[in-house]
């Protein structure tokens, strides 16, 4: 075995496990068939552990693998591209598809079907986070996509249907006007890989002009559709909502991220990149803001999760945009990447964390409104849990996600406004980190105790009892949330090591994890939440709450939405193109 | 630059399809369509240095360009997956809710929810 062969494991083993699983549905029944399934499952997602160990050391000493598929030459091979980010997303997928996978161990879905769906959707997103083709791009969000809607359905409510038919039918729509963005770049320059149309498009005059923009327009939007960047996120609450816990969990936390750096790879060489690149990252900011609005409207408990994604990953776009707008070689934009990527990383953990510990208590109570559940915690110890390991688990994550020291999502979003210090994004983003804190006191009120003795909930949560593999997949998750907190400095600069920067100690991001004025931030946006939510309690609050749930959504806006997005980064990356005074 | 625009006619049917048409299975005929004439588009596209086939011959000087005759066998093996998991999705959907209609089916999934 080659570097490259085993580099490319975490793509090869679990399509090689998929087939073991579809094997085990086909010919197999009974224990022979479970053998046959869970040796796949180890194989698709154990063994890729091994791998990415294997190849640590290589990202660390900052070598990047060029591999060549089936060894044809450069310009017509498939092109992947094995480097410190590539690792970085690799990791990111792989731990939280694997505590996912435990969860569903217990709380199902079950079965080999879904088990080989589930690892193709794994080595689709390991395929997306290294390819450097832009028609391999195309095939691996394809692939991944036909995954999710897939398992999006897997939780057979006809609302799950709906969701996932809407979600197929904008981000097939807009795959196709992928397609045509990428015939025009094809068009101009004849290559197919970033740096062929890159070096392509350069000795053109003018950069390939108004056709290489609208084409790198629509390459751009069609990704950002799957990245639910507003104003293109419309299918992702109904499809992260209804989907089976442990995808939610999977979706929310790694889907979403795997094509917005996959998107940095291209914005990275292309000419027009960096500019496609702020205005991304000015979206994120408003994403960010907007979606935690949307949030504290909420009544539905996994709905209200899933609008946190959105304004997450807002989060996530904003230090991104602005990183490739600097330049991630420069070192300002190196520090905003790493502050994204880290807090990419982390909310993958806590809003995994919290969609599978929602997911059992919502499963347990059988209600899932959060003005009507009530007294959750003791349903979870009714239900068989001496140690309250669900209860501990929402927890640590409701805690990380509004930012509470020693949790991760401390350290990331400190970081973050580290690295867009003095912006008005990160104004947006405090904010933001305002209504979190709101709507997660108003989400964690499901645990509160009854005060009134309320008989419905106590009777349905008779008979059911939490799986063993549900608590290990939520413990070891909030395991992971504490350590991210508490190793934040020592792992931004491992971070910042394999995107390709220095490691010294200096350099962690912020370089004080817990100075006196980040703890002051953190008590006042912890108050500002406070503060909110008891205003959003109020009649007036309560109205405007009701406006904001009740507004206006169909099929017809995912599209309209599309268009306009597209159309206005077009006319942005026109107008930037232009000389000054034109 | 007359099939261009009979391309570009035949992508805007199957995009008005899929906005307009609030029958599933015609929103799903709407992505086919799309799909089949960005699929003409390469393949004009590729024939535009040549329109010969070195196969069993030789010394042939305009060879078409078969980059993207490759790239769309692909991306046609994916259009029928996305077609095929669309109308089984739309068999599911009609089978709760008992109509195509893409609204009336999304009233009859609130009116259960609530």
């Amino acid at each position: 075995m080659k570097p490259p062969d085993i580099m490319m494991a975490p793509v090869y083993l679990p399509i090689l496990g998929a087939a073991l699983a579809f094997c085990a549905k086909a010919f197999f029944q009974g224990r022979l068939g479970k053998g046959v399934e869970y040796a796949g499952v180890f194989v698709g997602l154990g063994l890729p552990w091994l791998a990415l160990a294997w190849g640590l050391p290589l990202v660390l000493s900052g070598e990047a693998l060029q591999i060549v598929m089936g060894n044809w030459f450069g310009g017509v091979g498939i092109l992947y591209r094995f480097d410190g980010l590539g690792w970085l997303v690799i990791l990111l997928g792989y731990s939280v598809a694997t505590a996912a996978y435990i969860y569903a161990l217990g709380a199902g879905p079950r079965g080999p079907g879904f088990s080989g769906i589930f690892l193709i959707q794994t080595a689709a997103l390991a395929a997306t986070a290294m390819t450097v083709d832009l028609f391999n791009l195309f095939v691996c969000l394809e692939v991944m996509g036909i995954a999710s809607y897939i398992l999006v359905a897997k939780s057979e409510k006809p609302g799950a249907f709906l969701a996932a038919f809407s979600y197929l039918m904008v981000s097939a729509t807009a795959m196709v006007f992928f397609l045509i963005g990428f015939f025009g770049l094809y068009r101009l320059t004849g290559a197919l890989s970033y740096q062929g149309i890159a070096e392509g498009l350069r000795s053109l005059p003018e950069n390939g002009g108004i056709i290489a923009l609208v084409s790198l327009s629509l390459v751009v939007a069609a990704v950002a559709i799957r990245v639910a960047v507003m104003p293109l996120y419309g299918w992702l609450p109904d499809a992260h909502a209804l989907a089976p816990h442990a995808i939610s969990a999977v979706l929310s936390g790694v889907l979403i991220k795997t094509p917005l750096f996959a998107l940095s790879r291209i914005l990275m060489v292309l000419p027009a990149g960096p500019e496609a690149g702020r205005l991304m990252g000015y979206a994120g900011a408003v994403t960010a803001l907007a979606g935690v609005t949307i949030a504290l409207a909420q009544k539905d408990t996994k709905r209200l999760l899933a609008y946190h994604s959105i304004s997450q990953i807002g989060y996530v776009v904003a230090a991104w945009g602005a990183a490739l707008a600097l330049g991630v070689h420069t070192p300002a934009g190196l520090a905003l990447m790493t502050a994204a990527f880290l807090h990419a990383l982390y909310h993958a953990l806590f809003k995994g964390l919290l969609f599978l510990t929602i997911g059992t208590t919502t499963d347990l109570a059988g209600e899932r409104d959060v003005y009507l559940l009530r007294g959750a915690a003791g349903m979870l110890r009714r239900a068989g849990e001496k140690v309250p390991v669900t209860l501990v688990s929402f927890i640590m994550g409701a805690l990380a996600i509004s930012a509470i020291p020693p949790l991760n999502g401390y350290a990331s979003k400190a970081a973050l406004s580290y690295a867009l210090k003095g912006t008005w994004q990160d104004g947006f983003l405090f904010l933001a980190g305002i209504g979190t804190t709101a709507s997660f006191i108003k989400l964690s009120r499901i645990y509160w105790p009854v005060r009134k003795r309320a008989p419905a909930p106590a009777e349905s949560a008779a008979g059911k009892t939490i799986h063993p593999a549900v608590q290990f997949s939520q413990g070891l998750l909030a395991l992971l949330c504490l350590a991210g907190g508490l190793a934040g400095p020592l792992l931004s600069r491992f971070v910042m090591t394999l995107l390709g920067g220095d490691a010294s100690p200096a350099a962690s991001l912020p370089p004080q994890l817990f100075s006196l004025q980040n703890l002051q931030k953190t008590g006042l946006v912890a108050a500002g939440g406070i503060i909110l939510f008891l205003l959003a309690s109020t009649k007036p609050g309560k109205g405007l709450m009701h406006l904001i749930r009740r507004r206006p959504r169909g099929f017809q806006g995912l599209f309209l939405s599309f268009t306009l997005g597209l159309a206005g980064l077009s006319l942005w990356l026109f107008f930037q193109s232009r000389p000054v005074g034109w | 630059m007359l099939d261009r625009l009979l391309l570009l006619l035949l992508f805007l049917i199957g995009f008005w399809g899929i906005i307009a048409r609030r029958n599933i299975i015609k929103k799903i005929f709407g992505l086919t369509i799309i799909n089949s004439a960005v699929v003409i588009l390469f393949i004009l596209e590729g024939s535009r240095i040549g329109n010969s086939t070195p196969i069993m011959s030789s010394g042939i000087a305009d060879v078409v360009d078969p980059v993207p005759q490759a790239l769309m066998l692909t991306a046609i093996v994916i259009g029928v997956c996305i077609t095929a998991l669309a109308l089984a999705m739309a068999f599911r959907l009609y089978r709760s809710a008992g109509t195509f209609d893409i609204d009336e089916i999304r009233r009859k999934i609130h009116d259960e929810a609530s």
